[in-house]
């Protein structure tokens, strides 16, 4: 029994060696370059299957193909990264209203239409966007399939030969060793993040684009997460702390390390902000409409507020009137026809809005001038979808018999 | 089938073929699937000959679907993913009669097999000169050589390994309609499909119930093995 327990103890040792797997390979050329074509069975299987979900992705109704707003998003890319590495990447923008971004070991990069939303300028965009292109960079996928590969080849032997000594001290020894792979696992992921992170912001520093932006970036998501945490009346979340299965870096490490790292010296240049908004302006609305969908009284509230801060225009209030109207309590509806009301100030023609101010008012009890915005709201917009449904809210005119 | 749908033998229909989603990968020690570029592009290469082979000993002809642009493309996509869905429907809901969705269960008592993926396949491009769209999907993982020592060892510490993945499933559409004619899905299917030889046995298996076929039923499951997985 002792002889075989060693023998187990000692097939355990030898697997904990193999675990941080060292990979002595020869250089290769970064996937970027020309064009690069995959190497070693490995890359070549994982960019086979993923040109094959390519083929499909392309085609996916979940991808906006606005020819302006996709030229825009890879100008930025391109940008941050330089001219010379973005060639490599096809960019697909896809409407989620998720503050998130990912990247493909061929070079396929999804960006989210929430992250859209929530990012202020072209500094900011770029340091996410860079963010994506470093895992494309250090092949992360790549590196990612063969620890986890390594992991579980050491847990399944494990297991096995566990099981010819199926003793209470093997069965901990077990599971402990299981607890140290998947925990290894995580911190893997983790540890590629900041890496991730590390050739981002080098980007940014070697870009026209101001670097500072980064941090800013998870600050402002920082504090999207507390407002929406207490809107709903939860305790404020943590930050700064790793939990056992968390893929990525808290948020405010990474802020603090992306501060850290950024030029000092390039504090001063421009963060594109105001091309950005101007990029971005037609795309609001619908940005905005997907976000108050989610249900997400806090988030919504603290993102139309964020973007108020360059100046309330007739979309934000639009916006925040919606907001409070689909929520519905007969409060939200005195506030909604407020929000709707500095909308139509500062844009008589903007239908919509004098389609929600006049729905409110009818909710809150004042039917003439309720009335009278949705006649306006019909005027502005006589073959709307609900025109008829409108219609009948409003009383006709009779004609003598 | 769908009731009351005939194929006879050699009535020389046209059959569209939409791009067969083929992946062939290899079974790591851990389980895990890496996939293979040159195993998936011989797989795709012999499927797509053994199709057209078998098609034309039922007496029909295999056309393959055009390739698309723009709003063709997409539709394509979309009915790609709708018939994933729908034939993901089918084997949950429709081969295990004690799994029946609630809205069908009064039409499952006569047996019924109703289902459609609607009039707007008429569209996809290449549809105007075939009679029926079939969809085929195969995954294969094929143990590596530690999977298949893990399974040996397993043997003797009583630990039940599998080794290899093989699954398909296809299905036969009416392009008039959208119906779903014919479907057949097998989890443990034969033939090794990264040779010719065995893509032959694979598509044979895949169309044995294919309407107005003659194909002789195989013994799908190469060998039997042990259920669980670590």
């Amino acid at each position: 029994m002792i002889g075989r327990l060693r023998l187990a103890a000692s097939a355990l040792g030898l697997a904990l060696a193999l675990v941080p797997s060292a990979h002595a390979e020869p250089a290769l050329p970064p996937p970027y370059a020309g064009a690069y074509q995959p190497q070693g069975v490995d890359e070549q299987g994982l960019w086979r299957q993923m040109d094959e979900e390519e083929r499909r992705f392309a085609e996916s109704d979940m991808v906006i193909r606005d020819e302006a707003l996709n030229t825009y998003v890879r100008k930025v890319l391109c940008d941050t990264v330089g001219q010379d590495r973005c060639g490599a990447t096809r960019v697909y923008i896809v409407r989620v209203p998720w503050f998130n971004a990912s990247m493909s070991p061929n070079g396929l990069m999804q960006v989210y239409s929430g992250l859209l939303l929530r990012v202020h300028s072209e500094a900011e965009l770029g340091a996410v966007l860079g963010h994506e292109f470093g895992h494309f960079e250090a092949r992360h996928s790549l590196e990612e399939l063969k620890a986890r590969r390594s992991g579980t080849d050491v847990l399944s032997w494990a297991l096995v030969l566990a099981n010819l000594a199926p003793s209470y001290d093997m069965v901990r020894a077990y599971r402990d060793l299981q607890l140290t792979i998947i925990g290894n696992f995580y911190r893997f992921n983790r540890d590629q993040e900041r890496e991730a992170d590390g050739l981002g912001i080098r980007y940014l520093n070697s870009s026209m684009l101001r670097p500072q932006a980064a941090a800013q970036v998870w600050e402002r998501l920082m504090a999207e997460f507390a407002a929406d945490a207490r809107a709903k009346g939860l305790k404020k979340p943590r930050f700064d702390r790793i939990p056992f299965y968390s893929t990525h870096p808290p948020e405010a490490e990474r802020a603090a390390t992306l501060a850290l790292l950024a030029r000092p010296d390039a504090a001063q240049r421009d963060d594109g902000a105001t091309r950005y908004r101007a990029a971005l302006a037609p795309w609001i609305p619908q940005l905005l409409d997907d976000q108050i969908k989610l249900n997400d009284f806090g988030a919504s509230e603290f993102l139309i507020q964020s973007l108020a801060e360059g100046g309330w225009t007739a979309p934000l209030w639009h916006a925040r009137g919606e907001l409070h109207r689909m929520r519905g309590a007969p409060r939200d509806l005195a506030n909604a026809a407020t929000f709707y009301g500095e909308a139509v100030a500062l844009d008589p023609n903007h239908a919509e809005a004098h389609r929600g101010l006049g729905l409110s008012l009818l909710k809150t009890g004042q039917p003439g001038p309720g009335q009278q915005a949705l006649r306006r709201y019909l005027t502005l917009k006589p073959d709307a979808p609900d025109a008829k449904l409108i219609g009948m809210m409003i009383p006709q005119e009779v004609p003598a018999p | 089938m769908r009731q009351g749908f005939t194929l006879p033998a050699q009535s020389g229909k046209t059959i569209l073929l939409l791009r067969p989603a083929i992946k062939v990968s290899e079974q790591s020690t851990g389980g895990l699937p890496e996939p293979r570029a040159e195993w998936t592009d011989q797989a795709r290469a012999h499927i797509d000959a053994a199709l057209v082979e078998v098609q034309r000993q039922l007496g029909n002809t295999v056309i393959v679907a055009p390739e698309a642009y723009g709003e063709d493309a997409r539709r394509v996509a979309e009915h790609m993913a709708l018939f994933g869905a729908v034939s993901e429907a089918v084997i949950q809901y429709q081969f295990f009669v004690g799994n029946r969705l609630p809205t069908k269960k009064r039409d499952n008592k006569a047996g019924q097999f109703d289902w459609s993926l609607g009039p707007e396949v008429a569209r996809l491009p290449g549809a105007d000169q075939a009679d029926y769209a079939l969809f085929l999907y195969t995954n294969d993982q094929y143990g590596s050589t530690g999977r298949k020592m893990l399974q040996i060892v397993g043997l003797v510490a009583g630990v039940g390994v599998t080794s290899g993945v093989h699954a398909g499933y296809a299905g036969l559409v009416d392009l008039k309609t959208g119906d779903l004619l014919w479907l057949n899905a097998d989890g443990q299917m034969g033939g090794d499909v990264r040779e010719a030889e065995g893509a032959r046995k694979r598509v044979r298996q895949l169309l044995e119930d294919f309407p107005g076929s003659a194909i002789p039923k195989e013994d799908a499951a190469p060998t039997v093995q042990p259920e669980a997985t670590p």
